[in-house]
């Protein structure tokens, strides 16, 4: 199979409100940015690749007005829904497929310009959840008491993870700064759906992220052309609809998309440096460090969604730092030994759908 | 090396305006125990699933692939679904495609649902995906924009109603033998004449009906035709482009790409044709399933994908040139588009038709002796255009020189 | 005592969803020329070309467009139609709507076309075929919106 390189990356300067860009815009500077990155021009781009969300984006078929803007034009393009790292599965699977060679992933989100809320009660089917106001917080407020249940996560965890959170992602000069809040702030936050509280969520903010692909024959052909990392393998898998005590706790999702990553790749966990993982709450962290057996050093050393949490496309933006670490180029958040990293993403209510993926790069500390 | 890609096996439900005795998602069950059915599959054997799907504001639940998992037995699977306007379903195979010919899975369902009717308000919801800023004030919506296509083509050409009202004549009488169809019927062009106006010069009968109803086709590596088919079709080739979505840009003397002729479709088309190893259209390819959601649409895609000269297709019909019995190239035997538009799946439907003329399971509209067959799907205001050939043998991968 | 729901009851659910739209680094522009009577289109100086309705930056370079044009008030009728069937909240049908290459900009721009007279819808379509020139007017007190301006045919 054909080895697939990073050869560009580029995030969005993030914001709890991006006013003054239309969404068209901020993907236009994202895209440019990656292919200033690869060093490539847009006419050498054979396919792309977008993960992004209609309801988000505010227009049915999206890609209709933002397919321009994500480098695409008279260029083989395939929009999926599901959430960032989605586009990078498949923008994977189009370059080894060996029909294409060079390849754009592009994914956003700008959800400060509409309810979120709102669009998370349409996605719960109109019998049984939707009347009942079913939402994302509701999910995983659901979801935190499966966890707090199956995993014995306490209160005093789901805190300490926030704040630390908070801490390592302050240290990251591509997020947002936020201000680290002290575990009385976070424990005495109104609760949203017990037992989750406001403190326990990432703020969502606004934010895009595009890569650049190239296939090992590409790279051959155009020496003078340096990959970040190596997209050594990833996985993907979407539990139940349902919301039950088995399906909530079950993480089987997540432990399917992560074993096949890590199969791809030929590595264990333990081989990994850095592993940004996609926590919408602290509660998510506390049930993806025991899945996913990674805590300590290499749990999410740029902060994840505490950095910054463009909601639909935080796994990508997840990987772009998984990218970085592999790379060398992670900055202030950098860390030794980060030959393997890896990245993951979830979608759905109570993370239904789940993605990872492993980058080899070349930096070994 | 690349993996072989066949069809494994098809179904559709019948095409209507309603299915109002079950959901969405039982729905879309019918169609993947039709699909593992007629494959002597069981749900275990398929690894994992694309879910065809466009806007939802037409059956009314975000992201409802999530809901349907379940009911296709997909619950644990790797899934994702594609979205590209009405261009999705054929997407959503060349996805599938990709996944398997990469070596990431064997076997790969591809199958989706739509219900346009659960809303009433359809028109009101395409008049939404145009720009706000500039043009959702404007009466513009997949009618109108498409009759502005029409009167250039037509005055460009010479082209009359009377004309582009032989492909609904022939199509409704296609879909007389294919059991699924939507619209079918004996029917005349001045039967289309009379129809009502909507956006000049197109009337009720030139345009497509909205349908709903589900689909699914499963797709696997040769060790999976192998086991569960004998006779595949085989996806040789795909090609795919997405153009500019401001229809001004394709109206002018520095356009790249010309709105009137759907031009690029020759992007899309010669793609596939290069990967399928086509080289004269009319003499390799026996059916040919185009997405025509307008009377005009299915013989501008013709020319451009060089079944004929420009500004031919039409006096072709009259001679005959495209029908199922006797034709040279059978178009849309299915009915084709419009006689069946189910938004979400219509491009999966196009493949599916053109794959079981390939298999020899087309039934009541088979076509003899198909060697390969082609199928089309279009997208937003004529924005994305994929194109798929399946063939009764494998074309090997061609040495990149 | 009630019957027995039906396979083919319904359950109704009416969805409403907000979006608030930045305008962003271009439409305002734009909307403010309306305001004085102005239609102004965005250039590319890399590739030459200047669009209507105007954007941020050029499909074909890929560089952001890095200038303005006042485009002219008169053009060319690139394509249109009449509208028989219309939908609520916008001018009653029958109406003619068309895209127009404005002098002086690359790509063509819609909106309706005033002063037609549709009796014979044969006829109206003569008058407005691909390649008749028409001129641009606007409304007495422009707003910002598309609709400050429209077409008529020019003699």
């Amino acid at each position: 199979m054909t080895k697939v390189y990073v050869v560009g990356v580029a995030t969005h300067e993030p914001s709890s409100a991006i006013r003054g860009s239309r969404l068209e815009e901020m993907v236009y500077r994202t895209a440019r940015a990656a292919l200033d990155d690869a060093g490539v021009s847009r006419r050498q781009i054979d396919n792309v690749t977008i993960a992004a969300c209609d309801e988000f984006d505010g227009r049915p078929i999206s890609s209709m007005l933002l397919s321009g803007p994500a480098g695409a034009y008279l260029v083989d393009e395939i929009k999926v829904t599901d959430d960032g790292a989605m586009g990078l599965c498949l923008g994977l699977s189009r370059i080894q497929s060996g029909d294409f060679d060079l390849g754009l992933v592009a994914s956003w989100s700008k959800t400060s310009k509409t309810d979120v809320e709102s669009i998370m009660n349409n996605r719960a089917e109109p019998f049984f959840t939707r009347p009942l106001g079913m939402n994302m917080s509701i999910a995983n407020g659901l979801f935190a008491q499966a966890v707090a249940e199956e995993f014995g996560v306490t209160e005093d965890e789901a805190t300490t993870r926030v704040v630390d959170a908070y801490e390592r992602a302050s240290a990251n000069s591509r997020g947002m700064n936020h201000s680290v809040p002290t575990t009385d702030e976070v424990r005495s936050s109104p609760f949203e759906a017990t037992p989750l509280r406001e403190g326990h969520n990432a703020p969502i903010t606004d934010g895009a992220v595009c890569l650049v692909l190239a296939s090992e024959q590409w790279l051959h052909r155009h020496p003078g052309h340096e990959a970040l990392a190596r997209v050594a393998g990833v996985g993907w898998a979407t539990d139940s609809y349902r919301l039950d005590r088995e399906r909530l706790r079950s993480m089987s999702s997540a432990r399917a998309a992560w074993d096949r990553a890590l199969a791809d790749a030929g590595v264990s966990g333990s081989d990994l440096g850095a592993v940004e993982i996609d926590t919408p709450t602290s509660y998510h962290e506390a049930a993806y460090a025991r899945t996913f057996d990674i805590d300590g050093a290499a749990l999410s050393p740029a902060g994840s969604t505490f950095a910054q949490h463009p909601l639909f496309c935080s796994g990508l933006v997840n990987a772009a730092e998984a990218i970085l670490q592999a790379a060398g180029r992670a900055g202030p958040v950098q860390k030794a030994a980060t030959r393997w990293t890896a990245a993951h993403s979830c979608h759905g209510f109570a993370q239904q759908g789940n993605v990872a993926m492993v980058f080899e790069g070349s930096h070994n500390g | 090396m690349a993996e072989t890609v066949g069809v494994i096996s098809t179904y559709q439900t019948d095409y209507r305006s309603q299915h109002p005795d079950v959901t969405f998602v039982e729905q879309a069950q019918q169609a993947a125990v039709g699909a593992l059915h007629a494959g002597n599959m069981r749900p275990d054997d398929v690894d994992a699933v694309v879910f065809s799907l466009a806007p939802t504001n037409f059956m009314g639940v975000a992201d409802a692939d999530r809901w349907a998992i379940d009911y296709i037995f997909g619950a644990g699977k790797p899934m994702f679904r594609v979205h590209t306007g009405g261009a999705t379903g054929g997407s959503a195979v060349h996805a599938a495609y990709s996944l398997v010919r990469a070596g990431t899975f064997r076997i790969v369902m591809v199958i989706g649902a739509e219900r346009i009717a659960e809303t009433p308000d359809a028109q009101a919801v395409l008049n939404t995906i145009f720009d706000l800023f500039y043009e959702r004030d404007m009466p513009l919506s997949t009618n109108t924009s498409v009759a502005l296509q029409a009167s250039a083509y037509m005055q460009r050409h010479g082209i009359t109603q009377e004309d582009l009202a032989q492909a609904v004549v022939r199509q409704r009488w296609n879909a007389l033998r294919h059991p699924q169809a939507h619209l079918k019927g004996e029917i005349t062009v001045g039967d289309v004449m009379a129809s009502p106006m909507i956006s000049y010069p197109l009337k009720l009968y030139d345009i497509c009906p909205r349908s709903s109803g589900s689909a699914a086709m499963i797709v696997g590596n040769v060790e999976a035709l192998d086991s569960f088919q004998s006779r595949p079709a085989f996806l040789n080739g795909i090609g795919s482009v997405t153009g500019t979505y401001w229809v001004g840009d394709r109206l002018s003397p520095t356009a790249d790409i010309d709105y009137a002729e759907m031009s690029l479709t020759d992007f899309s088309g010669a793609a596939c044709f290069r990967r399928a190893d086509i080289k004269d259209p009319v003499k390799e390819i026996q059916v040919v399933e185009l997405y025509d959601p307008y009377s005009l649409v299915g013989y501008v895609q013709l020319e451009r994908l060089g079944f004929c000269p420009r500004g031919k297709a039409a006096r072709l019909d009259s001679e005959g040139f495209w029908d199922l019995d006797g034709g040279q190239v059978a178009v849309n035997p299915s009915g084709g588009t419009l006689c069946s538009n189910p938004i979400a799946i219509t491009g999966l439907a196009r493949c599916i038709d053109a794959a079981n003329q390939v298999m020899g399971t087309a039934g009541g509209i088979q076509v003899h002796g198909v060697r390969n067959a082609l199928a089309t799907a279009v997208g937003g205001i004529s924005q994305f255009h994929n194109v798929t050939i399946f063939g009764e043998d494998h074309v090997p991968d061609r040495e990149e020189v | 005592m009630s019957r027995a729901t039906n396979p083919t009851d319904v359950i109704r659910s009416e969805v409403t969803l907000r979006y608030d739209y930045s305008v962003g680094e271009v439409a305002g522009t734009f909307l403010d020329g309306l305001r004085s009577k102005k239609i102004l289109a965005s250039k590319c100086s890399m590739s030459g070309l200047a669009y209507l309705p105007p954007r941020a930056y050029c499909e074909r370079t890929f560089e952001k467009c890095d200038s303005w044009v006042e485009a002219g008030l008169e053009g060319t009728i690139e394509a249109s139609t009449i509208v028989v069937r219309g939908f609520e909240g916008k001018r009653q049908p029958p109406v003619p709507i068309a895209f127009v290459r404005l002098d002086g900009v690359d790509s063509a721009i819609a909106n309706y076309i005033d002063d037609v007279d549709c009796s014979d819808l044969e006829a109206a379509m003569q008058a407005i075929a691909p390649g008749r020139r028409v001129r641009v007017e606007f409304v007495g007190e422009p707003e910002g919106r598309i609709t400050d301006f429209s077409f008529v045919l020019v003699d």
